[in-house]
């Protein structure tokens, strides 16, 4: 008897003759199912990617760092939010924390997260030279350098994101009538969403694109790091110092400065907090400057994984 | 059509480095050995196949695809198996091979499911649950030959699957590959700089050296080759070499080493009564194993 068997409700499964129990080498077999092709395997990609950024599917240990930074990141939300319902909004309290001046205060956790997490998406694999194994499949060395940058992008704006939806989800909660309140904050939603946006390009794209040049996790860290606070700090002496337009100037060098201006154009009310409104650039200029440092972010990224070896 | 065709293939690396020099090949589907010494140009080859490199001049294609234009589409199909490490030591092997059968396109169900059935087919069982950092050479091999099968690809491009393998793991991966090669009919290069290797998985043989195409021949034709009786001596390799030319024996010398052409069983007594009788300090009488040397200097020979 060869070949398979119809199978028969009431006749026993296996072949008359059978040693009942026997194992049987099912050995290699061949799949015929669908491939989903190169869309799927940068959608992969990106998702594995952004889940790696926030250590899921990795050792405890992974998670550490970005969930205690996001969860740093919440902290002056949740604040507000407890201040706003034990004082009266009668009582004229100004909060200490709005849609306008959140992610400007917060700038220095999400650039720590970066300088943490895009090594973590990058170094990795061309340390334990895995970009081989990704190279040799259906997908092409720029859907990686993208997939990579949108995921790293997208795990900055979640962190960014979250605080500002627990205000917007406070505010309408902490009040009296919270139906007429929903109504209130519907126009806050585009800043809430688009605000985090605008501050996670830049910072992202520019972190990557630092961490994408080594193999090595702690250069790439310190790296990110010097960029981002470094410069900033000592934009902040020069500023003191000399008062001059080169320290107006020297602001820029960070991301998230060039985020606060940015958000100033296009979004919400002026913080006029920030870095950015401290110096005395046109407005545009912060939004040109955005625009430019994810470009070039983005071209450093594709040149990068263009060149490298595999 | 042929599974693999190049012509005039052509790769520099930089001024000086030439790795390929105008290889023509022509390969039909089978297990084919890909042999050569190190830097003879065989991981070029694999991987300008890949579409990983591009030539510098000269065109080849997989499958009738051209490597140069159609990589995404090669590399849909080819299950490659690098030289060296590639693999996260924090994934676990489910992870890892689920994650790669999803980049090759795989949905998520069908991943899951293709990642048990080839990593039982390459012998992982509870280990595969453990993160591959802890692994032995062997297992992680055996992870390596897993991601490249998960996709079921039509061509396997196994660049020395046996590399740092002791000998029980050598014997076990290679097992793997003749038995992946014959019963399931999948199409296998394996490249190695090791004949002995070749000669127990493969039915075809390339030989390359210096970048340029040495022979290429069902593996029979090498096999058929009598072998040599490798004679090394302490001193007076060439006393021997002349004793032994007198008793009508063809010898040649090589350092200590004194070839005796076709040495059948006779003659090996013929070796030990000329050791002998010279004299001399026997320091081993083996016949020569096939080895790349001989394949080089037996086509130096012939051109």
């Amino acid at each position: 008897m060869t070949g398979p068997r119809p199978v028969v409700a009431g006749e026993p499964l296996a072949a008359p003759g059978a040693v009942a129990g026997a194992i049987y080498d099912l050995g290699y077999r061949g799949y015929d199912g669908p491939r989903l092709g190169r869309g799927a395997a940068v959608a992969t990609l990106f998702w594995h990617s952004l889940r790696a950024a926030f250590g899921w599917g990795r050792s405890g240990r992974s998670k550490i760092v970005p969930w205690g930074l996001a969860a740093f990141g919440l902290i002056p939300a949740a604040i507000t939010t407890a201040v706003a319902a034990l004082v009266p909004p009668e009582a004229g309290a100004a909060l200490p924390f709005t849609y306008d001046n959140y992610l400007s205060n917060i700038w220095t956790i999400l650039a720590l997260f970066v300088a943490a997490q895009a090594p973590e998406l990058v170094s990795g694999d061309q340390r334990h030279r895995v970009l081989s194994l990704y190279f040799s499949h259906a997908l092409a060395r720029s859907d990686y350098a993208l997939a990579k940058l949108a995921a790293m992008v997208a795990a900055v704006f979640l962190v960014g994101f979250a605080p500002m939806l627990l205000l917007l989800v406070g505010s309408i909660l902490v009040t009296a009538d919270v139906p007429a309140a929903l109504g209130d904050q519907l126009e806050n939603v585009p800043q809430v969403v688009l605000a985090p946006l605008i501050y996670a390009i830049p910072g992202a794209s520019l972190g990557l694109a630092i961490a994408a040049w080594t193999p090595r996790r702690a250069y790439a860290t310190g790296a990110i790091i010097a960029v981002f606070v470094v410069t900033a700090a000592t934009a902040g002496i020069l500023e003191e110092a000399t008062r001059g337009r080169l320290s107006d100037w020297a602001q820029l060098v960070n991301p998230f400065v060039a985020a606060d201006g940015t958000r100033d154009l296009l979004v919400g009310e002026p913080n006029f907090e920030s870095a950015a409104s401290r110096t005395s650039l046109a407005p545009w200029i912060f939004g040109a400057w955005t625009l430019l440092l994810a470009a070039a972010s983005t071209v450093a990224v594709l040149w990068r994984y263009r060149r490298i070896a595999a | 059509m042929p599974l693999i065709e190049a012509r005039a293939l052509t790769k520099r690396y930089g001024e000086h480095v030439l790795a390929l020099d105008g290889l023509d090949l022509g390969v039909e589907p089978g297990i084919i050995g890909l042999v050569g010494a190190n830097g003879a140009g065989k991981s070029t080859l694999l991987k300008i196949l890949l579409g990983l490199l591009s030539p510098t001049s000269g065109t080849a294609s997989v499958m009738g695809l051209d490597v140069t234009r159609q990589g995404p589409e090669i590399r849909q199909w080819v299950g490659y198996l690098p030289e060296h490490d590639c693999l996260p030591p924090d994934a676990s092997a489910t992870e890892f091979v689920t994650h790669m059968g999803r980049m090759s396109g795989l949905p998520a169900a069908a991943a899951r499911e293709r990642t048990a059935e080839v990593l039982r087919h390459v012998g992982l069982y509870e280990e595969r649950y453990r993160p591959i950092g802890g692994y032995s050479t062997g297992m992680k091999q055996r992870v390596k030959l897993a991601q490249a099968l998960v996709h079921d690809p039509k061509l396997l491009l196994l660049d020395e699957p046996t590399n740092g393998l002791d000998p029980a793991g050598r014997d076990e991966m290679l097992a793997l590959v003749k038995r992946t090669g014959t019963e399931f009919g999948m199409a296998t290069v394996v490249a190695s700089h090791l004949l002995g290797e070749i000669e127990r998985v493969c039915t075809f043989l390339l030989a390359i050296d210096a970048g340029k195409l040495l022979r290429a021949a069902p593996i029979v034709s090498f096999t058929e080759r009598t072998g040599t009786l490798s004679v090394e001596v302490e001193d007076g390799a060439d006393q021997l070499a002349a004793r032994l030319r007198g008793e009508g024996l063809e010898a040649a010398v090589d350092g200590r080493v004194v070839l005796v052409a076709s040495a059948d069983e006779g003659r090996y007594d013929l070796v030990r009564d000329a050791v002998d009788e010279l004299g001399l300090a026997l320091v081993r009488l083996e016949h020569q194993r096939h080895r790349l040397e001989d394949l080089f200097s037996a086509q130096d020979a012939a051109a």
